[in-house]
């Protein structure tokens, strides 16, 4: 079952086209990658789904109803959230308050300010970050606070999870741990994800499809093996030779 | 939701409010005016400023509203709905402009909250003298003892306001929209309403406030109710005293009353030039304030 | 009608355009290289009218000669402020918006300290004197020797800076700096030096602009703001860093005040400029200064 479509989506910045009429849908409860060189377009389809620009032309729909143009809170509260590639976190709160608050607003809000901290508590456990909890987010290592981003979006209660480069800046170590906790998230909370990811390795593993952008253009969509083995695909990366 | 060690201090406040004009002499009671009227007015900013982080240095144009309602209703209507229109209107005001002035970030925000009081200033001025009335004589002043009734109750009002909203939920999406409004928005906070809501409440107090300063001299100036140095003062006091807190406010106010008694009298200018040093201070070697060196030394001692 | 096609209120639009167009490149040359707001520029000019009206009531000293005095004081002023202040708040570092805030507020009570402090050496009363008293006309139109000097040295000035910013290294170098602070360092512009450089031209030349004011204007401790705000207009509207922008702006708006003004009343000019400095700042594309931020 399509969960969201996104359709016809262009995207102009004054002479730049960042995207040009890239369509794909998304399935319900399936891991989606997208793949694209620098400049693909990526992070900008990333921030038209959420919200946070509005595209030239072309319509998102998720659940059969339209969600372009309205505001990234709204779009949260229908039940998309993003993470963002160079992490937000709520620097001077601590690690508890920044899932806390996520956990107050979002999809399902908690009824008290109890609740909303057990639940922050709950999802802080399980990405190992518990111990952690009243440090000031700002002091966390990198790795932690990518984890403290996927766990701030997740107290949202999403049912559509944006992962923008989880993995940028983690060593190959953090990467296999990250790829197994993101999977795991994936079966406890019932979750959709999509996910845009430079290291190779992590989206081929992690994804059951994957679509293809290049220079803004949808190029193709399909399985790891499809994708790795597709001449366009290895032109788009490689060059005429590569092929 | 309050915390529970408010209640004697809340009970304490009502018998001050009822007591003190029969215990101070005329000039007492006019400092504990200006205590009351900086506490209120410095408390309402950091509801707004200090939670969302959107400093505003125009907060006098709130004041000035609502001087300026009670003045067109002196006469017409009781004390109490003055009073109480001015603060709506002044809230009013803020929402109506909240929505294009509140996509303006950082500096240029700072700055165009300034431009804002200073247009409203001129607009008024021109306005009355359309209207032909180039001062205004007010009769039949209510005492000082009912100015510091009404004042001490906007102190209360006010402070008990920040109370209120720091630890809702409410004050939790201010303070994400103060460390990154962005995420704030992706994780769900309401963005646009809440600094909307926050600044329309920030006025209300203030609108309130200047009805009652207005009253306190026999005739109506704008350019003293729209006065900008009135907003330097709130900001050097939520500076001095810090901002994360009800107490600050406090704390700030109760400095600014001291140092004003002291000086305002006799070489306003100099006041003036203390005031903006103690600004630059503040803002170079102690952002968070008294209170926040205060903690930052309880924290280092173990 | 006649009064609004005439010579002389265009000769009065194209005074005020010079002073504007001076106080909006020196303006452009301070918040181009630091991009703080340094609300307080308008109130340097204040103080070289405050110079020049020393000099000329206690010495004699005629206002066109002390004209450099004028701008080295101001430009001083404008060094102890960058070595005592901004220089610390800059190297204090943290995320830019705070940077951006926190130099505004120190801006502002630096502004209040100066207005404060000339207010208690000389009094708030306004003061002025009169230096040529001649007319001259040209073409029907009358035009007092005062104002025409401003004009000429305000243009001379202007095509000073214009010549060094264009033609000399140093001025290229400040351009560049304007333009894209990162690709000016990797270039190998001495940001320190040169940020420097523009301090001092951008304050020395508020002090020359308040100079010439004071040969016309009466002057306050006070007077500074306005005089800020129009600045800030002027640069907004001509685009940031861009110093024929600035004139041009400068000229646009000095047009509208003068005929504004004519065409209804002077008591109305102030509340035209704040309308449109609001309007300016509200109606702004957000794209123009983050991309201008984003080249620190």
């Amino acid at each position: 079952m399509t969960l969201l479509a996104v359709s016809r989506i262009s995207k102009r910045f004054g002479g730049l086209q960042a995207l040009a009429d890239v369509s794909f849908d998304v399935a319900e409860g399936e891991i989606l990658g997208i793949m694209g060189a620098n400049g693909a377009g990526k992070t900008t389809l990333f921030a038209i789904i959420s919200g946070h620009i509005a595209p030239s032309t072309g319509q998102i729909v998720f659940e059969d109803r339209l969600i372009t143009g309205l505001s990234p809170d709204r779009i949260c509260r229908r039940g998309i959230v993003r993470t963002f590639q160079i992490v937000r976190p709520f620097r001077a709160e601590t690690v508890l308050g920044n899932v806390t608050t996520a956990a107050l607003y979002g999809r399902t809000p908690a009824a008290s300010r109890k609740e909303a901290t057990a639940r922050a508590h709950a999802i802080l456990t399980e990405f190992g970050l518990a111990p952690q909890s009243t440090k000031p987010a700002g002091a966390l290592t990198l790795s932690d606070q990518k984890k403290l981003e996927v766990a701030r979006a997740l107290a949202a209660a999403p049912k559509v999870l944006l992962l923008d480069e989880v993995m940028a800046g983690l060593t190959p170590a953090e990467v296999a741990q990250m790829v197994a906790l993101i999977r795991e998230i994936r079966q406890r909370y019932t979750l959709t994800l999509v996910v845009v990811e430079h290291v190779m390795r992590a989206l081929v593993d992690l994804s059951e499809r994957i679509v293809v952008l290049h220079h803004g253009r949808f190029v193709m969509a399909g399985s790891p093996e499809a994708v790795a083995c597709d001449p366009r695909v290895l032109t788009a990366y490689y060059g005429e030779a590569g092929a | 939701m309050i915390d529970r060690r408010i209640a004697a201090p809340g009970l304490a406040w009502v018998l001050v409010i009822a007591g003190l004009p029969f215990m101070l002499e005329p000039y007492g009671l006019s400092v504990a005016i200006t205590l009351c009227m900086w506490i209120a007015l410095t408390q309402s900013w950091v509801l707004f400023s200090g939670l969302t982080g959107y400093i505003s240095l125009g907060h006098v144009v709130f004041v000035g509203i609502g001087a300026y309602v009670a003045v067109l209703t002196w006469k017409i209507l009781p004390l109490w709905a003055a009073l109480f229109s001015g603060g709506c209107i002044a809230s009013l005001f803020a929402i109506l402009i909240a929505l294009p002035v509140l996509r303006v970030r950082g500096p240029y925000f700072v700055v165009l909250t300034f431009g804002i009081a200073e247009l409203m200033r001129h607009v008024i001025l021109n306005a009355e003298r359309a209207l032909g009335a180039s001062s205004r004589l007010l009769m039949g002043l209510p005492d000082n003892a009912v100015l510091f009734r009404w004042m001490a109750i906007f102190a209360l009002v006010a402070t008990a306001l920040t109370l209120i909203v720091k630890p809702s939920r409410f004050g939790v999406g201010l303070n994400a929209i103060r460390e990154d409004e962005t995420a704030a928005q992706t994780i769900g906070v309401p963005v646009v309403r809440y600094k909307a809501l926050a600044y329309g409440l920030s006025a209300f107090v203030p609108g309130m406030v200047g009805g009652i300063l207005v009253l306190r001299s026999t005739y109506f100036e704008v350019g003293q109710v729209f006065n900008p140095m009135l907003s330097l003062s709130i900001i050097v006091m939520a500076i001095i005293g810090g901002s994360d807190d009800a107490r600050g406010p406090l704390l700030g106010a109760a400095f600014l009353t001291l140092v004003q008694e002291l000086l305002w009298a006799r070489a306003p200018q100099l006041y003036l030039v203390l005031l903006g040093l103690l600004l630059i201070g503040f803002v170079m070697f102690a952002p968070k304030g008294l209170l926040g060196l205060w903690t930052r030394r309880k924290a280092a001692d173990p | 009608m006649t009064t609004l096609l005439s010579g002389q209120l265009l000769f009065s639009a194209l005074v005020l355009a010079a002073l504007y167009a001076l106080l909006a490149v020196g303006l452009n040359l301070v918040y181009g290289t630091m991009r703080l707001l340094n609300i307080a520029h308008g109130d340097l000019a204040m103080i070289g009218a405050y110079v020049a009206y020393g000099a000329f009531t206690l010495f004699g000293v005629p206002p066109l000669v002390i004209l450099p005095v004028a701008a080295a004081i101001a430009a001083l002023i404008g060094h102890v402020l960058y070595r005592g202040l901004f220089k610390r708040l800059i190297d204090q570092g943290g995320p830019i918006e705070r940077l951006e805030s926190n130099s505004l507020l120190v801006f502002f009570g630096v502004s209040i300290v100066m207005q404060n402090l000339m207010a208690l050496a000389f009094t708030a009363t306004p003061r002025a004197y009169n230096f040529w008293r001649d007319v001259v006309e040209v073409g029907g139109v009358r035009m007092s020797v005062n104002r025409l000097s401003i004009l000429i040295v305000s243009a001379a000035a202007l095509i000073a800076i214009l010549l060094f910013l264009k033609r000399t290294v140093h001025g290229m170098a400040i351009k560049a700096l304007i333009q894209n602070r990162k690709a000016a360092q990797i270039v190998g512009v001495d940001v320190e030096r040169t940020q420097r450089l523009a301090f001092h031209i951008g304050f020395g030349s508020a002090g020359v602009a308040g100079a010439l004011l004071s040969m016309t204007e009466q002057i306050t401790p006070f007077m500074g703001f306005p005089f800020t705000v129009t600045a800030f207009l002027v640069i907004i509207l001509g685009q940031l860093g861009n110093i024929w922008g600035s004139i041009i702006g400068a000229i646009a708006l000095a047009v509208v005040q003068t005929y504004g003004v004519a065409l209804t009343s002077s008591t109305y000019s102030s509340v035209l400029l704040y309308g449109l400095f609001v309007l300016t700042i509200v109606l702004l594309p957000q794209g123009l200064l983050r991309g201008l931020r984003s080249a620190r």
